[in-house]
């Protein structure tokens, strides 16, 4: 329905979106003095539960849109307003709620940080953008947080700005979203020029009007988009690198928020997409699924294994997408926020801790290398219990949440495949070797850091403690959020997950395979249990039985090569193409202006020399005439009588002459 | 050929001849002497004309009175006065100067032309008189004319000139004072 | 009588001869006999041309008052030649040039 009326769950989701916008501005104008974060972290708890209303008023109610008049180009009018739905309502609740242990935990974890006042103000720009663009109800309005998001990733990635590695990664990361953004803008143009108009829910209504090729090459100018953002192969090099930024950072944003955008943008206009832009997606989603396990299976940065295993599972979000089961994919996308964002936190702590291991030494170790680190699991217990949870949530392993999410794309995928031919077959297996690879390198980095010893040599261990209790809390509450009461009351059965009922609108057309049910489930809790095993084989027992320079191993861990092969078939390139450029505007461009120049210079040269000597040349010459006229003259002059009696009568006699000649 | 046509020649001549002689000649004093033959012979010539009057004047005045008075200033003057320098060797005559000679002859020739064309064409007012018959002739008597005239018709111009030479003569005798000597 | 043309060319040559002489001769009393000569021609003109002036003798009057002024302007002029001649203590025009540029 369309309203321009301010109901209460209208008004409660405009100040959730609001908050955290005065939030950055009162930030932003107290400057340093804002070091506190009781400005963030109240307006994000207000949020919260001004969220929590919205979705109390609007699950499962009819769905609430309100509209005004924005502007008018010509004769094309632009509404902006906001759409209050399922999906919107969820996402806004699932946001403020991952949001708002970060920034409990931010206060602990960037303390004495010396730009903590400017971290405040960009986590709350970030909210404020996040929240905004899941209630957007046109594609323009949510194209303008997008880019806010963007924005305001760039600035938290680049927090550090004083370390040249952040300032590169947060570059890169802009400079990748930029090409997404680039294909997000090319869908809008052409859904626009299609269609008339940019309304999400229009778009549900007349996909028919679209010429064939157009909607394909729409879908898949949006699904660009959702690449960049959402980190698929081969997009998704910015994200690795974007662990530069503060771990709390990579929580929200890298992990569960903001490249969940993405997902969010293809749920949103999914009766947009036709079949063949379905299986790009489904496809780019399993190969970025399998490509990017690989590679977590040799990174020793813990950041950087946690970053690979965000950009599988954003895979797996995707070929939920692709095989037409949105509501599939957004259930996974709910879980992932919660024990993704569980596991940075955890990594934050420990992170924390090998800080101050790393002061205490006199060579550097990196505090966020893997290989530093063992047997943590006794001086940190409660980080080790949260992480294991988390980990077990990823793995898929029983009775967790992740468990459900994943069990349910894995299996409405293998009934998707059995409608498919040709290489489509092949995409569940990928997926279930993918379950297994992600069990695998989630226990390795539980094994390398929980368990063993500590590798550092430390003569007083006592300063490794647990986190403080400021840390503690959001961890242990996304850890329960992580587990299967959440979202379903039977542990195991994914059929009657809220969520998932809440968000489908049409019924499945997929024959249910009710055997697939009882093998997949089986099958990856068994490639579980059997990592964990070969895991404590062999790093905890330290019998490790594979070569570490060998291609495989290599190719993974320099991330199959892929940032030399841009650095040089598109980076450097383009840099000589700008200085080629440059050079050309300065020699050509600003040659012809120089050129000119000089050309005027010698036309004012040719014309004062024309001055000096023709034109004043006439002068002194008609100066120079009359002098030697006068001269002549002066012969004349001779001051003898005589002779000025002869002029006179020569003159009479001409005179005379003339007289009898001319005029008788 | 009348009488009085030859006579006339012979005075035109003499008056023509002697101005010739004058003016080539180095010796002022001969030059003077010639000048007081150009003067009768041109009141001769004046007699031809009918001013019988103007004739006497002539003599009076100007042989009398100008040449006299030129005769003394040069004989009671320098020695230096004297001097007639000219170009060239010759003791006698004054060599001529070809720019004026050239002057004068083209003068004298457009005089001549204009003379004959006169003859030719006379003008209007002497065609007029001729006709009525207001021409002079031998038998009148100009003296009594030239009176009646002056005193009527050209009183003025005869006080005028009375004036001129009382100036004249006033500023002749300042301009030549001896100086006092100091 | 004689044809006013004779007189009319003694007095030419009569003029041309006192103009030579004006222009010519190195001695001022000579260039002043030259002007009396110039003025003698004009006043054989002017009597020439008063044959056929019986009504006013206007030629005739004319001719004496020009002897008159002739008279006097030999006088004036001898003053001047010996002042210049005190001055310049020479009589050659030439020489008299002191107003030359």
């Amino acid at each position: 329905m369309l309203s321009t009326v301010l109901t209460y769950p209208v008004l409660a989701a405009l100040t959730a979106v609001a908050l955290p916008l005065l939030a950055f501005l009162l930030s932003a104008a107290l400057g340093r003095r804002a070091r506190s974060g009781s400005i963030a972290v109240a307006s994000i708890s207000l949020s919260l539960v001004a969220a929590a209303y919205v979705f109390g008023q609007v699950w499962n109610q009819e769905s609430i849109r309100v509209q005004w008049e924005w502007f008018t180009v010509g004769s094309h009018r632009f509404l902006v307003g906001l759409t209050l739905d399922n999906l919107s309502a969820m996402m806004l609740l699932l946001v403020c709620v991952i949001a708002w242990p970060v920034h409990v935990y931010s206060v602990a974890y960037m303390k004495g940080d010396s730009g903590i006042h400017r971290y405040w103000a960009y986590l709350s720009l970030f909210c404020f953008a996040m929240l905004g663009l899941v209630i957007a109800d046109n594609l323009l309005l949510m194209y303008i947080f997008w880019e806010l998001v963007g924005f305001a990733s760039y600035l938290l990635i680049g927090f550090w700005f004083t370390k040249e590695s952040a300032v590169q990664a947060n570059k890169k990361a802009f400079l990748v979203n930029r090409i997404g953004d680039l294909g997000f803008l090319i869908g809008i143009a052409l859904v626009y020029s299609h269609l008339g108009t940019l309304d999400t829910e229009a778009l549900t209504a007349t996909p028919e009007t679209f010429p064939a090729t157009w909607h394909t090459v729409a879908g898949l100018a949006f699904f660009l988009g959702a690449m960049a953002k959402s980190a698929q192969f081969p997009l998704h090099v910015w994200l690795p690198d974007a662990m530069e930024g503060p771990t709390a950072v990579s929580s929200l944003i890298h992990a569960a928020t903001m490249v969940a955008a993405g997902v969010f943008l293809l749920a949103r206009i999914h009766p947009l997409f036709d079949g063949n832009t379905l299986m790009v997606i489904a496809v780019t989603g399993t190969v970025t699924a399998l490509v990017a396990a690989c590679f977590a299976l040799t990174q020793y940065d813990i950041k950087k294994i946690l970053a690979f295993s965000t950009i599988s599972q954003l895979g797996f979000m995707m070929v939920g997408i692709g095989i037409g089961l949105f509501p599939v994919a957004l259930f996974h996308l709910a879980t992932h926020a919660f024990f993704k964002c569980l596991l940075f936190l955890c990594a934050g702590a420990v992170i924390h801790q090998m800080h101050h291991v790393a002061e205490s030494q006199q060579h550097e170790i990196d505090p966020q290398d893997i290989r530093n680190m063992g047997g943590l699991r006794r001086h940190m217990p409660v980080t080790f219990a949260t992480m294991l949870i988390a980990s077990l949530a990823l793995a898929g392993f029983p009775f967790t949440s992740g468990y459900l999410s994943k069990d349910a794309l894995i299996v409405h995928t293998f009934e998707w495949a059995a409608l498919q031919s040709g290489f489509a077959k092949v995409i569940p297996y990928l997926l279930l070797a993918v379950s297994a690879l992600t069990s695998f390198y989630i226990l390795r980095l539980l094994a390398k850091v929980f368990f063993g010893s500590f590798r550092v040599g430390l003569k007083d261990t006592s300063m490794l403690h647990e986190a403080p209790l400021s840390m503690r809390i959001p961890m242990v509450f996304l850890a329960a959020c992580s587990l299967f009461p959440l979202f379903s009351m039977h542990p195991l059965n994914d059929g009657h997950v809220w969520l998932m009922q809440g968000l489908t609108t049409t019924v499945s057309s997929l024959p249910p395979l009710r055997l697939l049910h009882l093998a997949v489930p089986v099958l990856t809790t068994l490639a579980t249990c059997v990592s964990a095993m070969m895991a404590w084989r062999w790093y905890v027992s330290s019998r490790y039985p594979l070569k570490t320079d060998s291609l495989p191993y290599r190719w993974s861990y320099n991330q199959g090569y892929l940032n030399p092969f841009y650095e040089w078939v598109i980076v450097r390139p383009l840099l000589r193409l700008s200085h080629f450029l440059f050079w050309m505007d300065l020699r050509i461009v600003d040659g012809i202006v120089n050129g000119l120049a000089s050309l005027g210079r010698s036309l004012a040269a040719a014309a004062s020399w024309m001055d000096m000597r023709i034109v004043d040349g006439l002068v002194r010459l008609s100066g120079k005439v009359a002098w030697w006229l006068g001269n002549l003259f002066r012969r004349l002059q001779t001051g003898r009588v005589q002779h000025y009696f002869t002029t006179v009568f020569l003159i009479i006699l001409v005179i005379l002459i003339y007289h009898i000649v001319v005029l008788l | 050929m009348t009488i009085t046509a030859l006579v006339f020649y012979v005075f035109a001549t003499v008056a023509v001849g002697s101005a010739l002689l004058l003016v080539t000649l180095r010796n002022i004093a001969r030059a003077l002497f010639l000048f007081f033959v150009v003067l009768f012979s041109v009141a001769g010539l004046y007699v031809f004309a009918l001013a019988d009057f103007v004739a006497i004047t002539q003599i009076l005045v100007y042989v009398g009175g100008v040449l006299v008075l030129m005769l003394f200033a040069f004989m009671l003057s320098n020695k230096e006065l004297l001097h007639d320098l000219q170009l060239g060797t010759s003791q006698l005559f004054a060599l001529p100067v070809w720019q004026s000679v050239l002057l004068a002859a083209s003068l004298l020739t457009v005089l001549i032309y204009a003379a004959l064309q006169l003859g030719n064409q006379e003008p209007g007012w002497v065609l007029a008189a001729r006709d009525e018959g207001t021409v002079l002739s031998p038998a009148d008597s100009n003296v009594q004319q030239l009176g009646l005239q002056f005193m009527t018709r050209y009183v003025l111009p005869f006080e005028v000139v009375s004036v001129l030479l009382m100036m004249a003569l006033i500023g002749a005798a300042h301009l030549s004072r001896k100086e006092a000597t100091p | 009588m004689i044809p006013l043309t004779h007189f009319l060319i003694v007095s030419a040559c009569l003029f041309a001869i006192g103009l030579y002489a004006v222009l010519s001769r190195r001695n001022a009393i000579m260039v002043l006999v030259g002007i009396e000569l110039m003025i003698n021609a004009s006043i054989l003109n002017l009597v020439a041309f008063g044959r056929y002036d019986k009504t006013l003798y206007g030629g005739q009057v004319f001719a004496l008052f020009a002897i008159v002024l002739a008279a006097a302007a030999v006088a004036v002029a001898l003053a001047i030649i010996l002042n210049v001649y005190k001055f310049y203590k020479s009589v050659n025009p030439e020489d008299i040039n002191h107003l030359k540029d």
